[in-house]
């Protein structure tokens, strides 16, 4: 069952249009979504989420409209927001508990065992009966994702869940997810581009509320092969060369700038070909875009 | 480094929204107080005299504790609150400089910010003339002094006495609640100071004790007349300073201890202690990757909703009561309860006995405000929980649904009210243990708290939600829903808007009564409670509609959300509780208006303006007067109805022909009156004409009366209630309790009873200005007229009456029969001799207590005691009081008419003691269940009957004519007859106390005077100067020229004015004029500064000191400033006394121990002197070692500052 959204817009009372015509399919498994600060991932997941209002458009699960289902909505949904708090003086245990039966584990048995497997998956069993404010920020990143997966959800909506997690905690998270990505959706947002190549099979790039890239990551990433060029330069001619070329990524590499260009054939001699990655791909889309805007 | 952190925070705050909106409140307040005239002013006072903007900013000065707990609780705590603190102090920046800017940049603005009171009434005294809602004639000129003198003193001291408390706390604990719980502390140390003034004896300790000043403030200018009030600042002098000195130095040394005990690493270091050590066992764990997570069944169904309902709502229930702020206003507000309820009911600073309806009844003192707000900021953090901790996002998108996250919380706030009112309980039961008060009442307390107060909590709760539905920014609730109340407060309280059905949670007030329980009130409150939960409800659903789930704050998007919810459901509850909204809203308007003629309070000044308009010429028309009275009464207490037929025999006592009879009904009120029947002389006669507005009939005679003409009139009325009114309980006929008086039938011609009285009303409706209600002492008409009634003079007396079968029924006269009949109890009355007309029917269910006097001369009077079965606590205080007052009574001024004197209970829907022929009603809540166990309270108990009883001397055997002053002669003569019973009693070294209580009584009626203060010979409206200058002056007349001396002026008064057959009747002249004749020459100035003027004594001791003689001896020197005054109605100096005046000058040992056991004066030397005004010097020798000297040390004279007449004397050093 896709999860299908159609035209989805909307702009805040603001006046910042945060989606712009969102049309997305997404299948079963891990969907990434990548995008600068501020693009609109964090609104359109919050409007699958059930948290806020779209203007115009549609998202709908096989017959169910996510946009007016609400409470249907959020009887399949697990959403593990980009910030979010906990009560201080609750143990992570308790909390667990209380939030499997709000989301209608009304059996006492399998949610305590329901918790307790959380608990040890997400590495916060010796911890359960501290109270939530004296978690460390990676423990209380753990306990967001807990509490996302309790009941098993049909939809996941996961906004950075990685933030603040250490290396090997980040990996057994990863695990985590794609274990659970088998049967389920799971609509992941980050900026780390990484993430999405190692993890998702399918993919976004959201750019200013509109999407500017779609597709499977290998396909994407196969598009920029053999265009992409780097070179050393002196830091002060950065920007001759970004007036002259289409410059999408500048590096350090001990000490030197290095910069990458996207071009169809080689710029000059100096320029050596660079293996292409989702990176590329991602700053390809985006560089131009953000140009635009601030030129 | 001060000076730029100063100058940040000030710039910092001034950007601030909040700065400018509390500055912007004060400009408000000032201009609403200022152009409708709304401050404390009375009538003679202007709107904008120094006094009045003194008490203004003074009184909002303590109010301002908010404002300064948020202006000067914040600045430190800001940097906590905004994570700043761990950079912000790694600047070079110095404790000292850092702390020191903060608190000067804020104080700065904290003064800023109260200005704008200032600002407001600048302004809206400027406009008020011309505003109209005030006579321009209120506002004197303007002077920027009478603003700034009362800033510096007690404004801007307060503010900057809370603010360094607020500073001080903040910065040590880093709490910022402290900044609130320190305003409730704050606010009980000045509630307990505010209750010790009702003592005047502790008035200095108040003064000092006061943080804010007020009470001193209060002391200085209580005794202030208009004149005073609108001419003079109040001097920042005495108590004053020392009160200042104390409370602004304990500002300072909090903000001195914090700047050295202040140190950044302390204030950074975060407060692990109670926190175990941080297990930091953040390894990876090997089975994590193991862990299947099971697959689980979900249900969400109906009875699973329910199940979380409650869960839910009992976790926020927990989640409320742990709260820390709820906690501190909790304890605060129960705090009040109590104290409110261990002081609050005193009788002339006397305690009560603590009844459960007092325990009751402190709930609507400060309780209820602190509560409300309390059920305003717990909304605010029930609605708020989620997004506070930032849990929303998460909590929004589980799959609970709307209306139960929206009831659970609801649900919450419902669990917490009904803790709240079982404080009450707990509060008023523990106060009646602690003062071994063991009659618990539980179903007068469930029933009121249950069934009255829980609904009413619960509509506060629905407003609540309400507003914080709508708000989502949880401060501009609080705000918003408090400004709701306090604008329900202003439109009730200032702006005369009374009807219960437009003032959101109002209803009619109730009174629990011990004889007559909840009464008749249910009905009442049953309708509006419905009514005000209904409108609550709509409300509720409204808020749920707009209730934020989610993160979209636009108004679109909530829009959006209401049309979503707005579904079968929602409207359907919408509508229903909208049509149980508007239909008992019919139904109560039916009841208030139509029924029972609810007017609004312009309305009816507007209606006594135009009754005398309409009416006023009939004015003292000749109406012949009643000779004979039979009464035959049915009384009905159980349906509240009563059936009574009046036959009446009235002369024509006139020299004129009066050709018809006027009725005087009055405009109806709430006890609907139906005449049965209506003749005269055997006829039914015919109306001649009838204003309906007023109640008021003109009969045509068939033969006019000639003069000494004699005619007999019946009337038969019943009397029933219909419904309910907005206000008021119509408390005459009850179930348990019934008291009626001669005001059943109508009286004959206009009445001046019901006229404005105030200046300025009547000139606002075109009335002539009304300086005296009654004519001159020479007036004709006012002469052959008696001053209770002028319906009749003496008259004879016998009725019948029934009753309930369980209930007691009494009238004036002897008992003749008494028995049962179809199910109804029956008396006949008769009265032997004469009596003025003035009559009570009565009925509950009595126990009586009897007892006999018995006089010198052998004749016996029957005392009756009818009280309430369980009010025996005082009832022998009654019989001594009784058996004392008509010993000195019938000694002094001579036999007592009656055989017998009873003392009747009544319900405590009014609170007073009257008495009538024979007769002395007394109600349920004063003295019955007065507390006299201390003998140094004052029991006035014994006072009042005993001055009730003085008035069958004194009003009922000389009832004096309908002329200026004649009140003196029935109640300044009960009240000096009281105290010399009083002086018998306790002896003459007790009476300092109550004479001074007589004088702080006079000197704040005098203060408050809205006209001008009359004499002794003209006062026709006046208590305090019938009742309190008039008892003084009579026991100091007594004093200085012999109290058998004076007694026997009286006697022969009584024995030429008593039950004096015709006109004309006595008046101030001839009562003067035996006064006179026992006065020797040299004392008649005592006489004519006494009654005729007004005049004023300023005695006091500059020093005092005694030396150690060789014989054992001491040599007291005393040195006094004497002064006599003469002032004018208005207070103002007319004229300094320059003779000398016999004063009493004393020289005490230490107070000591009447057999009462009362505290009371012993002088080791007492002489009245000559003393010449201005300074002067006595010697004297005593034998004792003196304690204390002073000059009218007993405060016989009237003395605007009594407590400088007695000084502790000091060894003189050689």
């Amino acid at each position: 069952m896709d999860l299908e959204i159609k035209n989805l817009s909307k702009t805040y009372s603001n006046g910042v249009q945060a989606l712009k015509d969102v049309t997305l399919s997404i299948p079963q498994g891990m969907f990434g979504l990548l995008g600068p600060n501020g693009a609109g991932k964090s609104s359109l997941m919050r409007t699958l989420a059930t948290l806020q209002q779209a203007d115009s458009g549609s998202a709908t699960m096989g017959d169910l409209d996510l946009l007016n289902d609400k409470a249907k909505v959020r009887e399949i949904l697990g959403y593990l927001p980009q910030e979010f708090g906990v009560y201080p003086k609750v143990s992570s245990y308790n909390m667990l508990h209380h939030i499997a039966s709000l989301k209608g584990v009304s059996s006492k048995g399998e949610r305590k065992d329901l918790v307790e497997s959380l608990l040890t998956k997400t590495n916060l069993w010796h911890v359960r009966n501290k109270s939530l404010g004296t978690y460390s920020g990676g423990m209380k990143q753990r306990f967001g994702i807990a509490q996302a997966l309790i009941g098993d959800p049909k939809l996941i909506i996961v906004d950075e869940p990685t933030a603040g997690l250490d290396p090997a905690e980040r990996v057994r998270f990863h695990n985590l997810l794609s274990e659970i990505g088998e049967q389920t959706i799971v609509i992941l947002s980050t900026h780390i581009v990484e993430d999405i190549s190692n993890l998702c099979n399918n993919m976004a790039i959201i750019c200013l509320g509109e999407v500017v890239a779609k597709g499977n990551p290998a396909v994407l990433t196969e598009a920029v092969k053999g265009r992409i060029w780097k070179k050393a330069i002196e830091k002060k001619d950065l920007e001759k060369y970004q007036d002259e070329m289409q410059v999408i990524s500048t590096h350090l590499k001990a000490g030197q700038t290095v910069i990458h260009v996207l071009s169809d054939t080689q710029p000059d001699a100096s320029f050596e070909a660079s293996p292409s990655n989702l990176e590329d791909v991602y700053f390809a889309e985006i560089t131009s875009r953000m140009e635009t805007i601030s030129a | 480094m001060f000076k730029e952190i100063f100058l940040f925070e000030i710039k910092y705050r001034l950007g601030r929204p909040a700065t400018w909106a509390y500055f912007g409140i004060l400009v408000i307040f000032g201009l609403f107080v200022s152009i409708g005239g709304n401050g404390p002013a009375s009538e003679k006072v202007f709107v904008n005299s120094p006094v009045a903007i003194a008490t203004m900013l003074s009184t909002i000065s303590i109010f301002g504790i908010m404002l300064s707990s948020a202006i000067m609780g914040v600045p430190v705590y800001r940097d906590i609150e905004h994570k700043t603190e761990n950079y912000y102090f790694s600047y070079p920046v110095s404790e000292k400089g850092y702390l020191l800017g903060r608190f000067f940049g804020s104080m700065s603005v904290l003064f800023l910010v109260s200005l704008g009171l200032h600002i407001g009434l600048i302004i809206g005294f400027a406009i008020g003339p011309f505003a109209g809602y005030e006579e321009a004639e209120r506002f004197t000129v303007f002077n920027l002094w009478h603003y700034i003198q009362p800033t510096l003193t007690l404004y801007w001291t307060n503010f900057f006495f809370a603010g360094c408390i607020f500073f001080a706390l903040v910065s040590l604990t880093k709490k910022v609640m402290l900044a609130y719980a320190g305003g409730a502390i704050l606010f009980i140390v000045y509630l307990v100071t505010v209750t010790l003034t009702q003592d005047i004896e502790n008035k200095d300790l108040v003064s000092l004790l006061d943080p804010f000043g007020f009470g001193t403030y209060n002391n200085i200018i209580q005794y202030w007349t208009p004149e005073e009030q609108n001419t003079q600042t109040v001097p920042f002098s005495g108590m004053l300073v020392w009160n200042r000195i104390i409370w602004v130095g304990l500002g300072l040394v909090a903000v001195l201890y914090t700047l050295f005990r202040f140190d950044f690493q302390r204030f950074l270091s975060k407060n692990y202690t109670s926190k175990k050590k941080n297990d930091n066992l953040d390894s990876p764990n090997t089975s994590a990757a193991l862990t299947k997570i099971p697959s689980v069944s979900k249900v969400f169904s109906g009875s699973l909703n329910i199940k979380l309902l409650f869960r839910l709502a009992v976790m926020e229930f927990k989640n409320i009561i742990r709260d820390n702020f709820f906690k501190a206003i909790l304890i605060a507000a129960v705090l009040f309860l109590f104290f409110d309820a261990w002081f609050g009911f005193p009788t002339y600073g006397t305690p009560s006995l603590p009844m459960t309806y007092y325990m009751l009844e402190v709930k609507d003192f400060t309780y209820i405000i602190l509560i409300f707000i309390l059920i305003v900021f717990m909304t605010g953090e029930v609605m708020h929980r989620e997004r506070n901790v930032n849990y929303d996002q998460i909590f929004g998108s589980l799959p609970i649904p709307n209306r139960v996250v929206y009831g659970s919380k609801f649900l919450a706030l419902v669990m917490v009210s009904f803790i709240l009112v079982n404080m009450i309980l707990v509060s008023g039961v523990l106060n009646q243990i602690l003062k071994g008060y063991f009659n618990f009442e539980f179903d007068k307390y469930f029933t009121d708290l249950y069934l009255i107060e829980f609904p009413r909590y619960i509509i506060f709760i629905m407003l609540a939600f309400f507003v914080h539905s709508l708000v989502t920014k949880k401060f501009m609730g609080h705000v918003i829903a408090i400004a709701i109340w306090v604008l329900l407060f202003g439109l009730s309280s200032l702006g005369d808007v009374n009807n219960n059905l437009y003032l959101y949670s109002y209803a009619p007030g109730y009174t629990v009564s011990d004889m007559n329980g909840f009464g008749h009130f249910g009905k009442a409150i049953f309708w509006f409670r419905t009514y005000w939960l209904a409108c609550g409800g709509v409300l509720t659903v409204i808020g749920y509609l707009f209730w934020k789930r989610g993160t979209d704050t636009g108004r679109k998007a909530r829009w959006q959300l209401v049309k979503e919810r707005l579904n079968l459901k929602t409207i359907g509850t919408m509508a229903i509780l909208l049509l149980i909204f508007i239909g008992s809203g019919a139904f109560i308007n039916y009841n208030t208006k139509t029924l029972n003629n609810y007017r609004s309070v312009e309305a009816g000044t507007i209606g006594a303006a135009n009754y005398e308009k309409a009416l006023g010429k009939y004015d003292k028309i000749a109406q012949p007067k009643v000779v004979d009275v039979k009464i035959n009464a049915d009384l009905i207490p159980e349906e509240r109805s009563a059936t009574i037929k009046a036959k009446y025999l009235v002369v024509n006592k006139t020299d004129e022909v009066i050709d018809s009879l006027h009725l005087n009904w009055g405009a109806e009120g709430l006890l609907k009156k139906e005449v049965k029947s209506f003749t005269i002389d055997g006829k039914a006669p015919k109306l001649g004409k009838r204003f309906d507005d007023y109640g008021y009939e003109i009969y045509a005679f068939d033969t006019p009366l000639k003069p000494k003409d004699t005619i007999a009139l019946t009337l038969e009325v019943s009397a029933s209630y219909k419904g309910f009114p907005n206000e008021g309980s119509g408390s005459t006929i009850v179930y348990n309790g019934t008291f009626l008086n001669n005001n059943f039938f109508p009286s004959f011609g206009y009445s001046s009873v019901g006229e404005l009285t105030s200046d300025q009303d009547r000139k606002k409706y075109d009335l002539p200005i009304k300086d005296y209600q009654l004519p001159e002492q020479t007036d004709p008409w006012g002469t052959s007229n008696l001053l209770f009634n002028d319906d009749a003079d003496y008259i004879t007396f016998e009725g019948t009456v029934s009753t309930a079968p369980n209930q007691i029924a009494i009238m004036p006269g002897y008992l003749q029969k008494e028995w049962e009949e179809n199910g109804r109890k029956y008396f006949t009355y008769k009265m032997k001799g004469e009596l003025d007309f003035f009559y009570n029917i009565s009925s509950a269910e009595y126990a009586v207590h009897r007892e006999v006097w018995t006089g010198k001369n052998g004749d016996k009077v029957n005392i009756e005691i009818f009280h309430h079965l369980t009010h025996t606590y005082n009832v022998d205080r009654f019989v001594k009081s009784i058996k004392h007052s008509l010993d000195y009574f019938s000694e002094n001024f001579g036999a007592y008419q009656y055989q017998q004197i009873r003392i009747l209970e009544f319900p405590r829907y009014q609170g007073f003691a009257q008495s009538f022929p024979n007769t002395v009603p007394f109600s349920e809540s004063f003295a019955w269940v007065g507390d006299f166990s201390d003998p140094n309270d004052v029991d006035y108990l014994y006072f009042v009957t005993s001055h009730e009883v003085a008035h069958q001397w004194w009003g009922h055997q000389i009832t004096p004519s309908a002329t200026r002053g004649a009140n003196q002669i029935s109640e300044s003569m009960a009240e000096y007859a009281a105290l010399m019973v009083m002086k018998k009693e306790y002896g003459v070294d007790a009476m300092q106390r109550f004479l001074k209580d007589e004088l702080d009584r006079y000197l704040r009626g005098r203060a408050n005077e809205s006209k001008f203060e009359k004499t002794l010979l003209d006062n026709d409206n006046q208590t305090y100067v019938w009742y309190n200058k008039g008892g003084l002056i009579l026991y100091g007349l007594q004093d200085l020229i012999g109290e058998a001396n004076l007694n026997s002026g009286f006697k022969a008064y009584t024995k030429a004015a008593a039950f004096r057959p015709e006109a004309p009747f006595t008046t101030t002249i001839e009562w003067y004029d035996h006064m006179k004749s026992v006065t020797p020459d040299s004392l008649k100035y005592y006489l004519e500064d006494s009654f005729e003027k007004i005049t004023l004594y300023s005695n006091k001791v500059t020093n005092a000191s005694y030396k150690k003689l060789a014989d054992d001896n001491y040599e007291v020197t005393i040195h006094v400033e004497s002064a006599k005054n003469y002032f004018d109605g208005n207070g103002k100096l007319l004229k300094e006394g320059s003779k000398p005046n016999l004063l009493e000058i004393g020289i005490f040992d230490n107070d000591i121990q009447n057999e009462q056991g009362m505290t009371i004066k012993s002088p080791i030397l007492l002489k009245r002197i000559w003393v010449k005004p201005g300074k002067s010097t006595y010697t004297f020798t005593t034998d004792k070692l003196p304690i204390r000297a002073g000059i009218d040390p007993y405060n016989k004279m009237i003395d605007r500052i009594p407590d400088d007449n007695l000084v502790g004397l000091e060894e003189a050093s050689e």
